[in-house]
């Protein structure tokens, strides 16, 4: 069958509880794709991070035959896409693979900031976006209030909305009607030479490399000889099939479809995602577009505790960044931690998973550094350099200039919150631009310094709003401000790794707090253990955790030598979580406290 | 790697029973009424029996009745004891025989039964002479009858005597502990075991914690104790051990010097040596039921050999408790391992001034500040 009037590629734009996951689960259940008993609760969400924090962090799809009132069978491919702010970026890489996308706005909430810069990047994209409507089943829903919000500020027509609930299972169908009525087949040559887009690839430890694509032209068959054009090097294509969401091997992919391909590529490196795959009897198809390097927003150093995992932690952050391509690494030598790497990512949550999965599923015990955003530093010389690291600032005689990333905030909230969210945004030291009122939410923008913004200011808004207000937010420009590196030093040794750069306004606060903070997390040791803040060479803070007056087992009597054993193994097991920095031990959770002080 | 000459033979012999748990203690000891004391005896030399091949051809040095409250037990039951032991090993001709003791009425009149058996080293359990001190702890004995204690086994004719003492007792001030130690002291016992309280897992303390002395204050005893001590030429010849020249317990030195011991009875440990250079440890059923009744050669719940890499750990863990600390050469003659295989902890920690070496002698000990944080020095060696 060469035509491709019968596919739907459509992925689901929604913001975090607004209901995907489920949806999704129905639709998966409605066209068969699995049992009952299969069934597990949010299938799509696979990694166990994913399914433990209730987030969407990679993509993945899923094929389903939907036999519509028409009583044809159509294949839809859903590809799913991340709802938090720190993901914007792989939320485009999703959409490159589909000609639709669904907008999924809960009914009681109304429109969410995330959601409108992710239907801006789909429409921008090309794509045909069909307003949802779900959680109809509760009693706060208002679809006229909703519907107006959509069209104030998305700007899209929201009176053929469907009505759904993904809990009870109300309106499923016809959604399935709409998208099939309304997001339009996608286009591409069957009988091309095969061009086929990356949208994503992983590590399988039995089956090597595995590429989520999308085939843009041809056909991509079984025992073919493929090439990802960045390598040149060519692969026999060992399986190719789709996602039911169980794997299914169907021997081939043609152009329109999205499936998985594994052609025996052991290299991580080997199929890199936004990659055009093709065939080595035609290789002089071009590449498609791909997509746009993404800048990390947070940069943290991250530590093996045993300096024998070096190589097993490098090895996993290869594996990493095969389908993660915004996490960038690089070798970092700290004078407290020893050899590690130096990671950027796109927000703190981005982080915390990416700690979570090295920990997890590579089982390394990691330390982790405050992170920090980048500075920009014009020298006295005329030389502007990046900082990504506050131990590598230039000392404060060769510095003209310092400046600081500053972030455009887009925020809504609801008129009742309005006030608690200006407060915040000038507590964050924030710039007021514009000031909407939509219906009865508000649209507010704001110039936010990012170092302020990517730490806790999502939680924070969330939490001054009752998790009513939501943010967008990216990287506007560098503006100078009056900045300074905050030192740690512990016995008179400055800790290279805890040092942060802060605001110039904020050092006697920041300093104070931050030595009383390690005070509690550095137990006492055999002496005087003094802990100073300091800028330059000027002490803004100090406090002393005073030495153990002793540690020594007073009875030992018996013969039974084995639990006195197992009591000191415990002891040095605890202290095996310790960094030790000259001849005081720190514990891990000190390297990140640097952070939690407010 | 062999060991030419095995190390000196103790034997250990323990009885689980008491008349009441105390709350602090983790040691295997049971409640129960109507001691079954000839089936125990009987047990314990079948147990004996089936250890022999272990002492390859040595005599016990030492030996050592501990519990439980082995007291509870009669002067003629130990008799027999005592009696079976000799018929079936040889026994060293200078041998030291303790037994521990609790300081009640009704024991103090056995004392001098124990004393005719053969028993020449007593240890009392006092704990503390202050009456509210020995009700915290459960104790079911008062401060009268540990002063009687004392006096009817100094009667009995112990010139050998140990009292133990507990300090950082609930509510316990640096007054009360010194008090404590003074009563002690006047008896000029030669020997004194003062330890601070520690609350081990499964005892009704670690459930309900008592209300101890904070960690300054529970310094501020042991300072202000030591220098008592000190001043009455006591010996701190082990971290809780003190002693007059010539009155320190040989049974624990042999423990702490990674010598060998033989275990019997319900939950005893045992450590043997072998020629070849190996090394076992064993434990007896725990449950006295599940000893008396086995037959024998099921004395034993389970016994390990000791890997090589683990054997600088387990020589430390008890030789630098030692005030005197070891000889290499004696490290080497039961280990049959050099100083390299100490490495390299051994020069961190005498780098950081909390072990010394004395390159003539090849002695290595702890030093003053090594004592005070002797945990953290030995969990190098682990």
């Amino acid at each position: 069958m060469s035509d491709l009037s019968h596919i739907r590629n459509f992925s689901i734009i929604a913001h975090i509880d607004h209901g995907k996951s489920t949806l999704a689960d129905r639709f998966i259940q409605y066209c068969g794709g699995l049992s009952d008993r299969e069934m597990a609760e949010q299938v799509l969400d696979s990694m166990d991070i994913e399914r433990e924090r209730g987030i969407t962090i990679k993509a993945q799809s899923v094929t389903l035959d939907y036999t519509a009132r028409d009583g044809k069978v159509y294949q839809l491919n859903f590809i799913d896409t991340p709802g938090h702010v720190d993901f914007s970026y792989e939320v485009s890489r999703s959409l490159s693979a589909c000609e639709g996308a669904l907008l999924v706005v809960d009914a009681g909430q109304g429109v969410e900031a995330q959601s409108v810069a992710n239907c801006y990047t789909a429409i921008e994209q090309g794509l045909e976006v069909l307003p949802i409507l779900n959680k109809m089943d509760l009693p706060q829903a208002d679809p006229d209030k909703v519907r107006a919000e959509i069209e104030d500020i998305i700007g899209i027509d929201a009176t053929t909305a469907c009505l759904v609930s993904a809990k009870t299972g109300l309106g499923i169908e016809d959604a399935l009607e709409y998208l099939v009525e309304n997001i339009p087949p996608p286009e591409g040559d069957r009988d091309a030479p095969l061009q086929a887009l990356i949208i994503d690839s992983w590590f399988d430890n039995y089956l090597g490399v595995v590429s989520l694509v999308r085939v843009k032209q041809g056909q991509l068959r079984k025992r073919d000889k493929i090439i990802p054009k960045s390598t040149g090097k060519a692969h026999q294509v060992d399986a190719v099939g789709i996602f039911t969401p169980k794997r299914l091997e169907t021997g081939v992919l043609r152009a329109g479809e999205v499936g998985f391909v594994v052609a025996g590529i052991k290299d991580i490196q080997g199929a890199p995602v936004g990659d055009t795959l093709v065939n080595a009897q035609q290789p002089d198809v071009p590449a498609l577009p791909g997509f746009k390097k993404v800048k990390p927003q947070v940069y943290a150093g991250i530590f093996t505790i045993s300096t024998d995992d070096y190589e097993d932690f490098r090895e996993a952050l290869a594996k990493l960044t095969l389908n993660d391509a915004s996490l960038f690494y690089e070798p970092e030598t700290s004078d407290a931690l020893g050899f590690g790497f130096r990671c950027g990512f796109l927000g703190m949550l981005h982080m915390e998973i990416i700690q979570e999965r090295l920990e997890r599923e590579y089982d390394l015990d990691l330390i982790t550094t405050a992170p920090t955003v980048v500075y920009e530093i014009e020298k006295k010389d005329g030389e502007v350099v990046y900082v990504d690291n506050p131990s590598r600032l230039p000392e404060t005689g060769e510095i003209e200039e310092m400046r600081e990333p500053i972030a455009r905030c887009s925020i809504l909230v609801p008129q009742d919150y309005l006030g608690n969210v200006i407060t915040l945004c000038s507590e964050k030291r924030g710039n007021q631009i514009d000031m909407q009122f939509l219906g009865t939410q508000v649209s507010v923008v704001y110039d936010i310094p990012l170092a302020e913004v990517v730490l806790d200011f999502f939680d924070r808004i969330k939490s001054v709003s009752r998790g009513y207000a939501s943010l967008d937010y990216s990287f506007d420009r560098f503006e100078p401000a009056q900045l300074a590196r905050l030192d740690v030093l512990i016995n008179g040794e400055r800790v290279d790794a805890l040092a942060v750069i802060v605001h110039r306004d904020q050092i006697q606060h920041r300093g104070r707090v931050l030595t009383d903070k390690m005070k509690e997390l550095i137990p006492r040791q055999m002496f005087d253990v003094a802990i100073q803040a300091a800028v330059g060479g000027k002490v803004v803070a100090r406090t002393t955790v005073k030495a153990l007056r002793k540690n020594v087992t007073a009875k030992c009597y018996g013969g039974d030598a084995t639990r006195k054993k197992k009591l000191l193994e415990k002891q040095k097991a605890g202290k095996k979580r310790m960094k030790q920095v000259g001849s005081v031990e720190i514990p891990q959770s000190a390297f990140l406290a640097v952070l939690k002080v407010d | 790697m062999s060991l030419p000459e095995l190390p000196p033979l103790g034997l250990y012999i323990h009885l689980p029973w008491c008349e009441r748990k105390c709350p602090y203690c983790d040691f295997n000891s049971h409640e129960r009424e109507n001691l079954p004391e000839q089936a125990y005896v009987e047990a314990l030399l079948r147990d004996l029996e089936n250890d022999l091949p272990l002492a390859q051809g040595r005599s016990v040095r030492t030996l050592f009745i501990g519990g439980g409250t082995p007291s509870l037990f009669s002067a003629g039951a130990i008799r027999t004891l005592l009696q079976g032991i000799a018929a079936r090993l040889p026994l060293a001709e200078d041998l030291e025989a303790t037994l521990e003791a609790n300081p009640g009425s009704a024991e103090a009149a056995r004392f001098a039964g124990y004393r005719e058996a053969g028993i020449n080293r007593l240890s009392l359990g006092i704990q503390s002479f202050g009456n509210h001190q020995l009700r915290a702890l459960g104790r079911i004995h008062d401060s009268d009858q540990a002063h009687a204690a004392i006096l009817a086994a100094r009667e009995a004719g112990f010139a050998r005597l140990n009292l133990d003492l507990m300090h950082g007792l609930p509510g316990q001030t640096e007054a009360d502990a010194l008090a404590d130690l003074r009563q002690a002291l006047d008896y000029n016992s030669g020997h004194l075991s003062w330890y601070q309280l520690t609350i081990e897992q499964n005892t009704v303390f670690h459930k309900h914690p008592p209300l101890l002395p904070v960690e300054d204050a529970l310094a501020d005893i042991q300072d202000a104790g030591e220098g008592l001590l000190q001043a009455a030429k006591l010996e701190n010849y082990e971290v809780s051990a003190w002693a007059l020249p010539g009155h320190a317990c040989r049974h624990n030195r042999n423990y702490w010097t990674f010598g060998d011991y033989l275990g019997i009875g319900a939950g005893a440990h045992g450590k043997i040596s072998h020629p070849d250079g190996r090394i076992q440890r064993y434990a007896k059923k725990r449950q006295p039921e599940a000893y008396l009744s086995a037959a024998g050669g099921e004395h034993r719940a389970r016994q390990d050999w000791l890997e090589q890499e683990a054997l600088p750990g387990e020589y430390l863990l008890n030789a630098l408790r030692l005030r005197e600390g070891f000889l290499l050469a004696d490290y080497r003659a039961r280990t049959g391992l050099d100083r390299d295989s100490l490495q390299p902890a051994l020069d961190t920690m005498l780098a950081r001034g909390l072990l010394a070496e004395n390159p003539d002698t090849g002695n290595i000990r702890a030093t003053p500040l090594g004592r005070r944080f002797l945990d953290s020095v030995i969990a190098e060696f682990l």
